[in-house]
């Protein structure tokens, strides 16, 4: 899957190019506004990821000139701006979702990973890591075929998992994913806590093999051992 | 004291004086003239008598009138001219002239006398136009200052008006033109220094926006950063707890810079606060959304609450519910309550805690925290205060038994 991250810092499209990379995107980047009309123009991506304060142009008008040549390639804002009508804006002129910075890889190859689902049409809304099949449109798990009932958090926590497999999280990224920004979780990881024991013993309760690894002192890696 | 007091204070004591000195030295001098004219009258006189004695050697028969009165002496010796004088039977004030005349008779002194009645009576008709005169300057003055000073000055209690009124967070001062230069000056002085306020006041606010925002991109570095070198086993077998520390502090930093930058754009007015909003809806989805922090805490939360539309932001209106719900919960303690209402558009949120009451002055103060080191940024209720401000609500905090409480008067205050 082909993704362009649009980004005028080069260092932090670095490192967004180094993660996607790792899982499995190919990705192109683009640091100016004159750079990345042209690519967005002359090729079709799966993702965009655009910065919209660009040295020499505005990233809406990007956004506007997809629209006008009929492309439908998903686009996720990540801006500095984290005012609401920018937002607004943004996804009223065809963005498919806005991320402001700071903000964990992690969380970018989740919206990333749920536009292209959404996007993509005639293709599944099917997750899979092994035995595990997560039907992203219904909301439902299945462990070598047989349903495994999860709550909200749960559910959410095992996409998030299975998105971000082999990667280590921080207690602080899962947290900032379950609860959102504005709910202050500081220091107070227990939920996390309690939340993955309940998702390992259902996952385990079903025959499922233990991906949750604990990494001591950091977080949670999802993967297979 | 008015300055039209003070004013007129000193006017008429001047006036008066004025008047006074002005009086005795016309009464003086008139009188001075007067005396002269009479005395000049009877040297005339004199002159008569004399002329007719040189002549007929004799004196000319008394010719009694009102207004004179001659009498001779027979006397002997040198007599001078003099005046002096004198009183009749009936204490009439006279002017007489004496002086000695030498006939075949032998030699005499006259006496003729002029009484001074005329005089006095012309002095007192000219002290009391005098004092007629003070009075009615004194009046018209009171009046002029009264009527014409009020309106003169009338733009001079505008512009004050209008500095009383102004806040820096308007727009900029303008103030009228006058036809009087000295307010015009003013005028003009007291806009140049608001603007000047104004714009030292604006850039030192967007200061904030800005530098929060700076902060940024920067931020997105180090944190995706550290997001990829937690990746490395190497590094992370030997470097856990560093990487740990680091993104917790970079967690902090962006919650404050994210907080920097919503009170700017509060106090900059660059929400619409106009819209309905149903705030009993989004105090019940914020508990919703805390209830699980609130069980695992065992708090027991009680609701009692009535539909209530607001003229709000409705964004705004969440961050608010949830700053106070969030500290209403961190700062609770195990098995405390949490107590809800929302009656006659008025919030309150009271809950236990284990600290003591807070200073009701210093609690929506920015970055007051009762104890250091605390995890919250110090602004949540700062941000609190700065939004119902905005929106022309008040937000206040009492504890009432044993209950932290936080009120939200959805009334628009009055000013």
């Amino acid at each position: 899957m082909k993704v362009l991250i649009i980004e005028d810092e080069p260092v932090l499209n670095k490192s967004m190019v180094a993660h996607l990379s790792s899982q499995q995107y190919l990705c192109e980047s683009a640091t100016t506004y004159r750079d990345a009309l042209d690519k967005a123009e002359l090729y079709r991506y799966d993702c965009i990821v655009l910065d919209l304060m660009l040295p020499d142009g505005d990233g809406l008008h990007i956004l506007q000139a997809l629209k006008k040549a009929g492309k439908t390639d998903g686009v996720i804002i990540i801006s500095a701006k984290n005012e609401l009508d920018d937002k607004i804006k943004g996804l009223e002129l065809g963005a498919d979702d806005y991320l402001t910075k700071p903000f964990h890889l992690s969380e970018l190859s989740v919206r990333i990973n749920a536009i292209i689902r959404r996007k993509n049409l005639n293709g599944s809304n099917l997750l899979t890591f092994e035995e595990i099949i997560a039907d992203t449109s219904a909301k439902t798990v299945q462990v070598t075929g047989n349903d495994l009932p999860l709550t909200r958090k749960e559910y959410e926590l095992l996409i998030y998992f299975v998105i971000n497999k082999n990667k280590v999280l921080s207690k602080n990224t899962i947290a900032e994913h379950l609860w959102g920004d504005d709910m202050d979780m500081a220091d107070n990881y227990d939920f996390i806590y309690a939340h993955i024991k309940n998702l390992r013993k259902k996952l385990l309760a079903a025959g499922c093999t233990d991906y949750i690894h604990s990494i001591y002192g950091m977080g949670y890696k999802f993967a297979i051992r | 004291m008015k300055l039209l007091d003070k004013y007129n204070r000193l006017n008429i004591t001047a006036t008066i004086i004025t008047f006074v000195i002005g009086s005795c030295t016309f009464y003086f001098l008139l009188h001075y003239i007067l005396i002269h004219q009479i005395d000049e009258t009877l040297m005339s006189e004199q002159q008569e008598i004399v002329a007719f004695a040189n002549t007929h050697h004799s004196l000319p028969d008394i010719i009694r009138t009102k207004d004179q009165y001659t009498n001779y002496e027979t006397f002997n010796g040198n007599t001078a001219t003099s005046f002096q004088n004198v009183r009749s039977g009936e204490k009439e004030e006279m002017r007489q002239i004496q002086f000695g005349v030498s006939t075949t008779d032998g030699n005499y002194l006259v006496k003729v006398a002029k009484p001074l009645e005329e005089t006095e009576d012309l002095l007192q008709v000219i002290i009391g136009v005098t004092i007629g005169m003070i009075a009615l300057i004194l009046l018209v003055g009171y009046f002029i200052n009264r009527i014409v000073i009020k309106k003169i000055w009338r733009p001079f209690y505008r512009t004050i008006e209008e500095v009383k009124s102004y806040r820096l967070t308007d727009e900029t001062l303008r103030l009228e033109q006058s036809e009087i230069d000295e307010f015009t000056l003013l005028n003009q002085s007291i806009s140049e220094l608001t603007e000047r306020v104004q714009r030292d006041y604006t850039s030192l606010k967007n200061l904030t926006g800005q530098a929060a925002h700076e902060m940024q991109t920067p931020l997105a570095i180090i944190r995706t950063k550290l997001d990829l070198l937690m990746q490395n086993e190497e590094v992370l077998r030997k470097h856990a707890q560093h990487i740990a520390d680091m993104e917790q502090a970079v967690q902090r930093s962006a919650r404050l810079q994210q907080s920097l930058l919503l009170l700017t754009k509060v106090e900059n007015r660059q929400f619409a606060l106009d819209e309905p909003v149903q705030a009993d809806a989004i105090i019940r989805q914020k508990l919703a959304e805390f209830s699980e922090l609130a069980e695992a805490m065992h708090l027991r939360v009680a609701i009692n609450d009535e539909p209530t539309l607001v003229k709000f932001h409705h964004h705004l209106a969440e961050i608010i519910i949830s700053n106070l719900l969030n500290n209403a919960i961190r700062y609770n303690a195990a098995n405390g309550k949490i107590n809800i209402e929302l009656k006659n558009g008025i919030l309150t949120i009271g809950n236990t805690s284990t600290q003591e009451p807070l200073d009701q002055e210093k609690v929506f103060k920015r970055f007051y925290r009762v104890h250091q080191g605390e995890d919250g940024n110090g602004l949540g209720l700062s941000i609190v205060k700065q939004i119902c401000e905005a929106a022309g609500y008040t937000a206040s905090y009492n504890y009432v038994q044993g209950l932290h409480t936080f009120t939200i008067n959805f009334k628009p205050a009055k000013f």
